[in-house]
């Protein structure tokens, strides 16, 4: 396995994202801002992974931070969050820990399989939970500004 | 309220939903995009119930004289477009904050509907982007992304293939997966990979159900237990395709007497 700088990954989230951009049919105007989003958040996800934190909080972390983002950018562009949280959240789908349960099925390393196992189930809860307690927090904070403007 | 506006709110309501269902949405969007543009039409009863696979939809004007009026609507197929759900949620918006009639509503929304997404090459220019940037981020070299490149390329290209013959999305996601692993073990063994998983995870990204995923999970934890369900079966599904598909043929190639 080869070991990239951070930077790197940065570049790699960026075209990854983009490509899915284009699948989903993103609006040219957000591409950018879509796949920037992707890209922040699997950074953060490696950071954190590089720091010796576990897989699925690094990805509760990163995940909060794609929310966020594309709660931003879709204030800033008028749009339906869906439009960045889509492609963004796409490089934190555990796809390879999914892949290496397998692998470890076929080979017969039943103590592996559920390691990674787990792990993709609880990396998909935790992107979940992100997702949801960003949305909660944002119309809250929404709620909150409306009351301070009408008192 | 005449019945024949009635109806042509019904339509107008379960076409918008339809399209923005069929485009991914999340069930909650479909439900409030639907009602809202309902009581934009001053239907003050509305009652709506999606699921991944059909809409239902109830409207009473409550008037002494006027029926009840209840469609049903079966969605076939899901395909994600982002641009759909961005345009009808912005069409529900200036439906239900200008007075733009159900007919001019109706044609907009055809207009939607007939757009068509960035067409084949681009498609296969986001495959080609996709596959080489996950590989590289799972731990390949340069080498490996160059495969990668390939071998995303011919496993769009089989899974549009195999879509044109209309087989079950189970059976193109297995088969499609199946290709991609195969390339890439002829490819390592000319020795042109020296990190197979990578590139197997390159090549099959395409299919992750990231979005089935993140959106039966959102719509399980705010209450939406039957859309949650069949969303999250549905991405349950394409994983075990894409997990059967790329480990039958590692199983057969160890059989064969392959190495990992």
């Amino acid at each position: 396995m080869m070991n990239y700088p951070l930077i790197h990954h940065l570049i790699f989230a960026f075209v990854g994202t983009l490509g899915f951009c284009i699948l989903f049919h993103v609006p040219f105007k957000h591409m950018p801002a879509a796949a920037f989003g992707g890209a922040a958040g699997w950074v953060t996800y490696m950071y954190a992974l590089n720091g010796g934190s576990p897989p699925v909080a690094a990805c509760f972390a990163a995940a909060c931070l794609v929310a966020l983002l594309s709660e931003i950018f879709s204030k800033a562009g008028k749009e339906a969050t869906t439009i960045f949280i889509i492609p963004g959240i796409i490089p934190l789908v555990p796809g390879a820990p999914l892949y290496y349960t397998m692998r470890a099925i076929l080979t017969g390393d039943f103590d592996a399989a559920a390691y990674f196992g787990t792990q993709a189930l609880f990396m998909a809860g935790s992107i979940a939970i992100a997702l949801l307690l960003i949305a909660s927090l944002t119309r809250l904070f929404g709620a909150i500004k409306g009351k301070l403007k009408f008192s | 309220m005449n019945k024949e506006y009635q109806k042509k709110i019904l339509v107008l309501a379960l076409y918008a939903g339809e399209l923005m269902m069929k485009s991914g949405a999340e069930i909650y969007r479909v439900e409030s995009t639907i009602v809202r543009i309902c009581k934009a039409c001053k239907i003050p009863y509305v009652e709506c119930f999606a699921t991944g696979t059909g809409i239902f939809l109830s409207l009473d004007t409550g008037e002494p004289g006027d029926d009840m009026y209840t469609f049903l609507k079966r969605i076939e197929s899901t395909s994600i477009d982002l641009w759909k759900i961005s345009e009808i949620n912005d069409f529900s918006r200036v439906f239900s904050t200008t007075d733009l009639s159900v007919e001019d509503g109706l044609l907009l929304l055809k207009k939607i509907d007939s757009h068509k997404d960035y067409g084949l090459p681009l498609h296969f220019l986001g495959a080609a982007l996709v596959g080489p940037s996950f590989c590289l981020m799972f731990g390949g070299g340069f080498l490996d992304a160059l495969s990668t490149l390939f071998a995303v390329i011919g496993t769009y290209a089989i899974s549009l293939l195999i879509g044109k013959l209309r087989f079950d999305n189970f059976i193109r996601i297995f088969l499609s997966c199946a290709f991609a692993s195969a390339l890439a073990l002829v490819l390592s063994g000319l020795h042109f990979i020296s990190h197979i998983d990578p590139v197997i995870i390159g090549a099959v990204t395409i299919f992750l159900p990231g979005v089935a995923i993140t959106n039966s999970a959102r719509d399980l934890l705010s209450g939406e237990m039957l859309a949650g369900m069949s969303r999250g079966t549905e991405a349950i599904i394409s994983a075990i395709a894409i997990a059967s598909g790329v480990g039958i043929v590692l199983q057969f190639w160890q059989v064969a007497g392959g190495i990992l």
